[in-house]
């Protein structure tokens, strides 16, 4: 689970962890690790969970992670993981860049998700897994800017934000049509208006905004029982795109013809193939 | 057309090369941040289908440079544009400083932008207008207490860029001149910003336009350009009001700003990509 040290990531591994899941969780600050550690081994004496410090944001460390997290599966859990939630994301109110020259938003919310994806492809097949994808409702409405994907011309936050959201469900989408006749199974999960503090680092009228609304957002605990069902539920559900437990109707710009070539584009930014497996 | 940028890595730097990139230029650019030049060069030929060559270089060492010019010598490389902005500020007031900090920021800013212009001027294309980029600062404009160093050795490439400019009419080189006020290049500035309140906010320029209208003004002329109506309204104030009540009310405003900052990152007098995010607010 990425961003598993507060909000909806935290009440999710702690969900897991009180059902007797193996939990590895990612976080990328120090501090905020060692206190979602004592959190979760204070409400869940038993809980057997694996923190790791990460920034998600710079495709280097995915990769280090990424390196970690297999030798930990393979050591601990015979080399299969059962579920990967991409569940890291931020808001931000102005364009910034990563060090490899991505816009933030479509970097940490979506694309750091597609390289762990790949990077962590074999175990995931190996276990005929499931990947879950944080998205949100608020992709109804956006499309890819395939031109200007970053939105350099005229950056709109709120946008940059749409965008992302609709480019993880169309990931799942894209590993769905790929990889589900080898026993992969992707989701992307409306949480809802949920009390986090994603919108709270973001400065200016987003973080003025987000202040406002999230007063209104439910606990995060409440998002967190969707993930676990589409982690364990048996038979695996066989919609795209959640919320409350319920497959939803998602955009209709997500398409296969849409997903395929933004599997193609990640590829390139990441440097990476997702291959079938032979 | 061939591109050279310094401080390539982090900041101003990495979105005026993605700018250069998405023009399709080939860049050559160099940075003291290795690992951060090596990344944003794979981040740019994934996303352009452009030459990038990247080589480390600390400019305020001679026999860096010229290590780094043996290369594009070895190669034969002729440049259409510079664009200078490696920089660094450290914070704090003249006093707290230590001595050797405040004589980098000179070092860096100032001596090591005059040893690059000097060399790649003399690497230009041959027959070819080239556009020579000084990042200087809205800080340039005024005499900043607690800011001293930085903001006088930013006046000192506004000065040297208007005369430069001049000398270098008949040559066909543009001579352009960026002052702006704080660009958003991370979360610490996001933080810094706040810290100024309003005039933090009314300050702060948008970082992809102020690469794109850079760039473009860079092509087709002179000058200096002050990216915001904020930010120009207050250069001219500052050419109206004399200096000395300039400098007062500025001790106000930035004695008050510093403080809150530096409550709320007691570690961070200096960060970046060899810019502190403080100072970076106010480029």
């Amino acid at each position: 689970m990425t961003g598993a040290t507060s909000g909806i990531g935290l009440e999710t591994v702690r969900l897991l962890a009180s059902r007797g899941y193996r939990v590895l969780g990612i976080g990328h600050r120090p501090d905020a690790i060692l206190r979602a550690e004592n959190d979760i081994q204070s409400s869940v004496p038993q809980a057997s969970v694996r923190y790791f410090c990460a920034d998600l944001l710079q495709q280097r460390e995915i990769l280090h992670l990424a390196g970690e997290l297999t030798s930990d599966v393979e050591t601990n859990s015979h080399g299969r993981l059962h579920a990967l939630i991409n569940n890291a994301g931020c808001a931000r109110s102005r364009y910034m860049t990563t060090e490899d020259g991505i816009e933030h938003q479509f970097a940490l919310n979506y694309l750091s998700g597609c390289l762990l994806t790949r990077e962590l492809l074999p175990l995931l097949l190996k276990a005929r897994g499931r990947v879950i994808m944080s998205c949100s409702q608020s992709h109804k409405g956006a499309k890819v800017h395939w031109n200007d994907l970053m939105l350099r011309r005229r950056y709109n936050p709120l946008t940059a934000y749409k965008q992302s959201k609709l480019c993880d469900i169309l990931f799942a989408k894209a590993l769905n049509d790929r990889y589900r006749s080898f026993g992969l199974t992707a989701y992307a999960v409306d949480p809802g208006l949920v009390n986090t503090d994603i919108g709270s680092k973001a400065g200016g009228i987003v973080k003025a905004v987000w202040r406002l609304r999230r007063r209104h957002g439910v606990h995060p605990r409440v998002p967190a029982k969707t993930y676990v069902f589409l982690c364990q539920e048996i038979p695996r559900p066989c919609g795209l795109y959640y919320h409350a437990c319920r497959a939803q109707v998602p955009s209709r710009e997500v398409t296969g013809e849409q997903a395929g070539r933004l599997l193609q584009l990640s590829e390139r930014l990441c440097g990476i193939s997702f291959e079938v497996p032979a | 057309m061939n591109v050279f940028i310094t401080g390539a890595a982090g900041g101003l730097g990495r979105a005026m090369a993605i700018e250069c990139a998405r023009r399709g230029c080939s860049l050559f650019l160099t940075d003291i941040n290795a690992d951060g030049l090596i990344q944003i060069k794979r981040g740019l030929e994934r996303q352009f289908d452009i030459n990038v060559t990247a080589r480390p270089c600390d400019l305020t060492d001679s026999s860096s440079v010229d290590r780094l010019l043996a290369v594009t010598d070895q190669f034969g490389i002729r440049f259409d544009m510079l664009l200078n902005i490696a920089g660094i500020d450290v914070e704090g007031g003249f006093l707290t400083l230590e001595r050797e900090q405040a004589a980098a920021i000179v070092t860096l800013n100032d001596a090591a932008t005059l040893r690059m212009t000097h060399a790649i001027l003399h690497r230009r294309r041959p027959g070819r207008h080239f556009s020579l980029i000084f990042v200087s600062s809205l800080a340039s404009m005024f005499p900043m207490p607690l800011k001293a160093t930085y903001a006088a050795s930013k006046r000192f490439l506004l000065d040297f860029a208007t005369a430069l400019q001049r000398e270098l009419k008949d040559q066909r080189v543009h001579v352009l001149t960026l002052c702006p006020g704080g660009m958003v290049t991370n979360d610490d500035v996001v933080e810094a910003i706040a810290a100024q309140g309003v005039w933090g906010r009314l300050t702060a320029n948008p970082l992809e336009t102020v690469a794109r209208k850079t760039i473009d003004r860079a092509l087709s002329q002179s000058g200096c350009y002050v990216p915001g109506i904020s930010n120009r309204l207050l250069a001219a104030i500052g050419h109206m009001v004399p200096r000395s009540w300039i400098a007062a009310l500025i001790y106000r405003r930035w004695h008050g700003a510093q403080q809150k900052w530096m409550t709320v990152k007691p570690g961070k007098s200096t960060v970046s990509d060899r810019t502190p995010a403080f100072c970076r607010v106010e480029h």
